[in-house]
């Protein structure tokens, strides 16, 4: 089947930050080329590692976000590295890079030195705070996106620290919205025949997760503080509750779905409804027991104090409930009567999820360099005329340096050469 | 400060020109990338209607004591530069009037459960009959097949389910996520954009168009894949750690002196995120803080010696920090090329010297909420900025145009619609 991105040219020089940007242009079907310094990558010796797999071949997440991608090492603080680096520049439709404005300016390897060479490229550069400003030199991690962005300050208990996003959220956040700019880049080189530079700051990339913080601030001034539902609403079939093996989220009192009725339906259906089936409980359910009275009623001292006992009662008897079920079983079965439950997932639970399962979504892919066949999350979409792919596991360090360089016109001796000088390796 | 379009956007070409994109998409991860595709230039006719509106148009927050359809900041900042018809697609009619419109769109999406796409009568099989070259995606929650296909919810649901809850935080508290929705506003909507635009640049290769099936869920998945990728592959079962990773110490978020706003009002629960990944940060860490000998200290002295000694580690920097202004020790760290930044709030982010140096929010004039902040574009293009330039549509605000101009209709016919309810 046809690829979206067949024939279209990646030179993905990026760190970390930008290695997920790299992997979904690989995945939609683009010839992607990991460039790294000749001693690896540093995600390449990050933990998680791959038991029984030397460095630096074993850092799952190096492995993880650098699939379907060839791979060569080049030191392009040497002239002939960055000489064929430009080379390299000069095959290729798009290059991600990772360079903060001082170091690509000593390097010489800024846009304009790229489009020198490559007049018609899309250099996409993704930063932690981006080319310009006064921070465009700012040393940052990860957590440091995290807590710039805005996004750490809402996550946590009150007693406790913010909280970072796991899983890298800042460098995948940047990630995502560089694939999206060089997508839009791509599409405008395709009419024009133009190229242009897409320029990521992870701290920009993640601002609008601050979801409504922002926006509170700018209209009422205040701010949203960690440990706080958004509506501050403290009721029955509303948020966390513990199940048999873990946990689960409702959302059974707002006007989505069967509600707090459907809920009761399912408690009733194993004996565990008590007496919220009989008046005045019946009533209280089908007249009160949504959001929107719910808030208004709480908001007001006096009604608030008349709703209390039996929201009390209410709550106590959809949380007996629940510590009596395992999550699936709360989940699966809520859902069905399309009341709105979420289990909380662990990573065991969505490798087993019966969801993905029937949507094939995991791939096994054999890794012949490294010994192992490795499991694979699916693709962000599916589009049916060109589905993503998974077609290679991340390459060995240096794995394609003879290969790659020959289709630039190198041949054997000067490979050779290059690698005892110290250029590749 | 740019207020009201005369920002980057101004003369520059726009990359969707003439692209015509039907919206029906609702709450965040749906109404997200239809933005981001309304940013890039393209015509985006957003239906609505007043019988069942986008729960983020009555939702908070709002200035005071405005109401209705047209004032939430959590709608106005997630739906710049749209138009919006008010149809009511359940009708007969109003179908009709959504199908010209399918005719005439080059691409369209929606984020309904598959049970309510059947109900407005949006599913493929309808949609690419009416338009064979159409590209449309299709964004439910779980995706458009598999046993969990009809399940329904919000962010708060999906976060759970996809993980997030399980992986964010300490082992010992409870599982309470990460204080938002948070895969609805980049993660999937952004993702949204590039399997749409990786499909339009199929379209104008081959002139074929396509279904997409993207799956909130899947999407989340895939952005958060670490910690499974490394537990099925042999690597030991995923604990939660707070603000510790695995490849980097010190990793936190350590407590500071309090601070003042720029109000002078006091600004209590100051933290600074520190994170160290290489043994150099570290040491110039150390040098930096004044604590040269804390380079030396062999439990210190590599990644796997922090890591083991982590929560003395923790204790030497917490204690270091803890009654320091916050402000001055980021400025040291950073001049020593340490990863380090505040913990910034919404307002300090607003404000924030980068972010105002980069124009990166964008003040538009809203005719009913005001001059108000908007994210910018997640990404800076150089020809063809994506920046939005227009304050989102009052709910039917187009609904004359569109019924004129695309739809054909006549004033007459237009006051009969209204009338049976269709148009509003």
């Amino acid at each position: 089947m046809a690829m979206a991105l067949e024939g279209v040219r990646v030179l993905d020089a990026s760190g970390p930050i930008g290695h997920y940007a790299g992997r979904m242009l690989a995945d939609l079907g683009a010839d992607v080329i990991k460039v790294e310094p000749p001693d690896g990558d540093p995600a390449r010796r990050w933990a998680p590692l791959l038991p029984d797999v030397a460095e630096p071949e074993s850092g799952l997440q190096f492995l993880l976000l650098n699939a379907n991608k060839r791979g060569v090492t080049l030191d392009v603080t040497q002239p002939r590295g960055r000489e064929l680096y430009l080379e390299l520049v000069k095959s290729a439709d798009i290059v991600i890079d990772s360079l903060q404005l001082a170091e690509a300016t000593e390097l010489r390897l800024t846009s304009d030195d790229l489009t020198a060479v490559k007049p018609d490229l899309i250099h996409c550069s993704i930063t932690g705070f981006g080319l310009t400003g006064p921070y465009a030199n700012w040393a940052y991690s990860d957590i440091v996106g995290c807590a710039m962005s805005g996004t750490m300050q809402l996550a946590g208990v009150q007693e406790g620290p913010p909280e970072q996003l796991p899983d890298m959220q800042g460098f995948h956040s940047a990630s995502i919205q560089a694939t999206a700019g060089i997508m839009g880049a791509l599409i405008y080189h395709q009419a024009t025949g133009e190229g242009q530079v897409v320029e990521v700051s992870m701290q920009e990339a993640m601002s609008i997760s601050q979801e409504t913080a922002m926006m509170q601030a700018d209209i009422l001034g205040t701010n949203r503080e960690r440990g706080v539902p958004m509506r501050g609403l403290d009721i029955p079939g509303l948020g966390l509750h513990e199940a048999a093996d873990g946990h689960v989220v409702l959302v059974a009192s707002g006007l989505a779905g069967s509600g707090f009725p459907g809920l009761v339906g399912l408690m009733a259906e194993t004996g565990d409804a008590q007496d919220l089936t009989e008046e005045p409980y019946t009533t209280f359910i089908a007249e009160k027991m949504n959001t929107n009275f719910l808030m208004v009623a709480l908001a007001d001292p006096e009604q608030a104090a008349e709703v209390q006992d039996v929201m009390s009662h209410l709550d106590q008897v959809v949380r007996d409930f629940c510590r009596k079920q395992p999550k699936l079983y709360l989940y699966e079965e809520g859902q069905k009567r399309r009341v709105l439950v979420g289990m909380v997932s662990t990573p065991q639970d969505i490798l087993n999820s019966p969801q993905l399962e029937g949507r094939n979504w995991f791939t096994d892919l054999e890794d012949s360099g490294r010994g192992v066949t490795l499991r694979y999350p699916g693709p962000q979409w599916q589009l049916a005329a060109t589905p993503s792919t998974l077609r290679r596991p991340a390459p060995l360090l240096g794995e394609h340096n003879n290969e790659v360089l020959a289709e630039i016109g190198i041949d054997q001796t000067t490979l050779s050469a290059l690698a005892s000088e110290g250029v590749t390796a | 400060m740019t207020t009201n379009g005369s920002g980057a956007n101004g003369s520059n070409p726009r990359l969707l020109e003439g692209l015509k994109f039907l919206d029906l998409t609702w709450y965040g991860a749906g109404p997200i990338a239809t933005r981001t595709i309304a940013g890039m230039g393209a015509e985006v006719v957003r239906v609505e209607t007043e019988k069942r509106p986008d729960g983020l148009r009555v939702a908070p927050p709002r200035p005071v004591d405005s109401a209705g359809y047209n004032v939430s900041g959590y709608y106005n900042n997630f739906n710049t530069d749209k138009k919006s018809v008010t149809i009511d697609l359940t009708t007969e009619r109003g179908h009709e009037l959504g199908i010209e419109l399918v005719q005439w769109a080059d691409m369209m999406m929606t984020n309904f459960t598959p049970r309510a796409i059947r109900q407005i009568g949006m599913d493929w099989e309808t949609v690419s009959k009416a338009n064979p070259g159409i590209i449309a995606m299709y964004q439910p929650m779980q995706g458009m097949s598999g046993p969990h296909t009809e399940y329904g919810g919000f962010g708060a649901i999906l976060g759970t389910v996809c993980g997030i809850n399980g992986l964010a935080g300490s082992e010992g508290n409870p599982p309470v996520g990460v204080g938002t929705n948070y895969t609805d506003y980049v993660v999937n909507p952004i993702h949204a954009v590039t399997g749409l635009l990786a499909a339009l640049y199929h379209k104008r290769r081959t002139g074929e168009g396509q279904m997409i099936d993207m799956s909130q869920l899947e999407s989340s998945v895939a952005a958060l894949a670490g910690p499974l990728f490394a537990q099925v592959n042999g690597a030991g079962t995923y604990v939660r750690e707070g603000n510790h990773v695995k490849y980097a110490a010190p990793h936190g978020a350590y407590q500071v002196a309090d601070g003042e706003t720029s109000e002078g009002e006091s600004r209590p629960d100051r933290w600074l995120a520190i994170g160290c990944t290489t043994d150099e940060h570290w040491r110039s860490l150390a040098a930096a803080a004044g604590h040269p000998e804390w380079a030396d200290d062999p439990r210190f002295a590599t990644l796997a010696d922090r890591k083991a000694n982590e929560d003395a580690l923790d204790a030497l920097v917490a204690g270091w920090a803890r009654d320091r202004d916050g402000d001055s020790l980021q400025a040291s760290l950073q001049a020593a090329g340490v990863p380090a930044g505040l913990v910034l709030n919404a307002t300090e982010v607003l404000a924030d010297e980068q972010m105002v140096d980069r124009e990166y929010f964008r003040y538009l004039e809203h005719p009913e909420a005001g001059l108000r902040a908007q994210d910018g574009s997640g990404f800076k293009l150089s020809k063809t900025p994506a920046e939005p330039m227009r304050h989102s549509p009052l709910l039917g605000e187009h609904t004359y145009e569109i019924a004129t101009e695309i739809l054909g209709l006549t004033p007459e016919e237009i006051g009969d619609l209204v009338a049976e309810q269709v148009l509003f």
